[in-house]
């Protein structure tokens, strides 16, 4: 088989598998869905802010809906792979490791991007805010792109570790956190409705941590996954 | 200590070569300078006491965990790192690798795309058949017994048809019936002149059909002999007699 198609094919095998995983247990969606609607709703209620006000404060609580969540999600993807050391059969086959990241990477995307998009509506009707702008779509893409390359190459890192659901928050919150302020100001920007020349440089930003921590998930992904 | 290491050249098709392999965990040495040929074709037992390193060796050699030093060859050239020669690998652990969620049909054939095995469908559904689990082939793992995983476990690490197989304690937590099933598939697998290195705390049952013993202490392969040839051992010979 031609590498690149064989590589192409070991990740859409590891994406297909995590999705066919997801489906037969919804273990990971539901729980990052609650989660992150629990904080739509406490933050709405908590605050009893006038519209003009949670019409500001929606792209931050977008985002820190959006981080916890998919923390969750990259926590259940790491103890997927635990439970029976099943990442050790896939470490065993004869595909390179980086496609095992990547497969990684795509499958918690597509489960944390899942949960924007669900999110989208519901933020419009609590914050009174229009959250359905094509720019807002990408900067989600964007932002959980970094967000997920970083986290499951920080993921891959605690799982040897007994306290990983512990140890990722603690590694994957400040090494993120130029992603998610980069996220909020560009999303802020958006939705107060300015030209994009006002958030390009967030979105290069952005565009630059998912080259960032794709190379480095590509260059470190193997020696971390190894004793 | 009995080193067959000749050459580092492992000229024959699943010929294992381990020479002065070092693994260190934290200070504490594991694996001190072990060397071992373990010939194409042979079905060597591995034995040693417990916490002697048996895993650390097998995972070393499976390519799941990088050793601090020496050197290893399996097959006609490179070593277990690299991902083509891995195809030639099959290894059974402590722990099934098998997804709870899915079922019998659905582990295999993730695992036979990743082998990127043509007729996928057609050799999960003959591995299945072969250790006898098709009734339960539409199961969540989940729902099986823990022989029941140990088979498909089985299953999963024969599936590529490879020419090495590192078999971590098989026996585990199969039953009369289980076991007897895994002693008829070894014993065929070695007439298929397979090379299979296989750790065992309880190897009796397998003297019978296996080919040599290593004996692991210390670190180091100390014995390392034919079936035939292990009453002229006797240090091993007492070992294997207590630990029956």
């Amino acid at each position: 088989m031609n590498p690149i198609r064989a590589y192409l094919s070991a990740v859409w095998n590891i994406l297909r598998k995590d999705l066919q995983v997801e489906w037969r247990g919804r273990q990971g969606v539901p729980v990052m869905l609650v989660f992150a609607l629990l904080v739509v709703f406490l933050f709405n209620f908590a605050l009893q802010l006038s519209p003009d006000l949670q019409a500001g404060l929606s792209a931050g609580l977008l985002w820190v809906s959006l981080a916890f969540a998919s923390t969750l999600g990259l926590n259940r993807s790491v103890s997927l792979e635990q439970e029976n050391k099943a990442m050790d059969g896939m470490l065993m086959a004869p595909v390179d490791r980086s496609a095992i990241y990547f497969g990684k990477v795509l499958s918690n995307f597509s489960f944390t991007f899942l949960v924007g998009l669900v999110l989208l509506p519901v933020f419009s009707l609590f914050y009174q805010q229009n959250m359905f702008k094509l720019m807002l779509v990408l900067v989600m893409v964007l932002g959980l792109g970094a967000y997920t390359s970083l986290g499951t190459l920080l993921a891959a890192l605690s799982i040897q570790t007994r306290t990983r659901d512990v140890l990722l928050p603690v590694l994957l919150y400040p090494l993120a956190l130029p992603i998610l302020i980069a996220a909020v100001e560009a999303s802020r920007s958006i939705l107060a409705g300015q030209p994009v020349a006002d958030y390009q440089s967030w979105m290069t930003f952005l565009l630059a941590c998912n080259i960032l921590f794709t190379a480095a998930g590509l260059m470190f992904f193997e020696t971390i996954l190894e004793e | 200590m009995v080193n067959n290491l000749n050459t580092m050249s492992a000229n024959s098709t699943g010929q294992i070569v381990v020479k002065n392999l070092v693994k260190r965990y934290h200070t504490r040495p594991v694996l001190n300078k072990l060397s071992i040929n373990v010939d194409a074709g042979a079905l060597c037992i591995l034995v040693g006491d417990n916490g002697v390193g048996k895993t650390t060796l097998l995972r070393i050699l499976a390519g799941l965990v990088r050793p601090d030093s020496g050197e290893i060859s399996i097959g006609k050239s490179g070593s277990s790192r690299e991902s083509q020669h891995r195809r030639m690998i099959g290894y059974l652990g402590h722990q099934s690798m098998l997804y709870q969620d899915l079922n019998a049909i659905e582990n295999l054939t993730h695992y036979a795309r990743l082998y990127h095995l043509p007729e996928a469908e057609m050799i999960v559904s003959e591995s299945i058949r072969s250790v006898g689990l098709e009734e339960s082939q539409y199961q969540m793992v989940r729902t099986y017994s823990r022989g029941m995983q140990q088979r498909l476990s089985v299953a999963r690490s024969l599936l590529h048809d490879p020419e090495v197989l590192l078999l971590d304690e098989p026996y585990t937590g199969l039953d009369k019936q289980g076991a007897q099933f895994l002693d008829k598939r070894l014993q065929s697998l070695h007439q298929q002149a397979k090379t299979i290195f296989l750790a065992a705390h309880r190897p009796h049952r397998l003297l019978s059909f296996a080919s040599h013993v290593a004996w692991l202490k210390d670190g180091l392969i100390v014995e390392y002999s034919s079936v035939a040839d292990i009453l002229g051992k006797s240090d091993l010979a007492v070992y294997l007699q207590e630990s029956a």
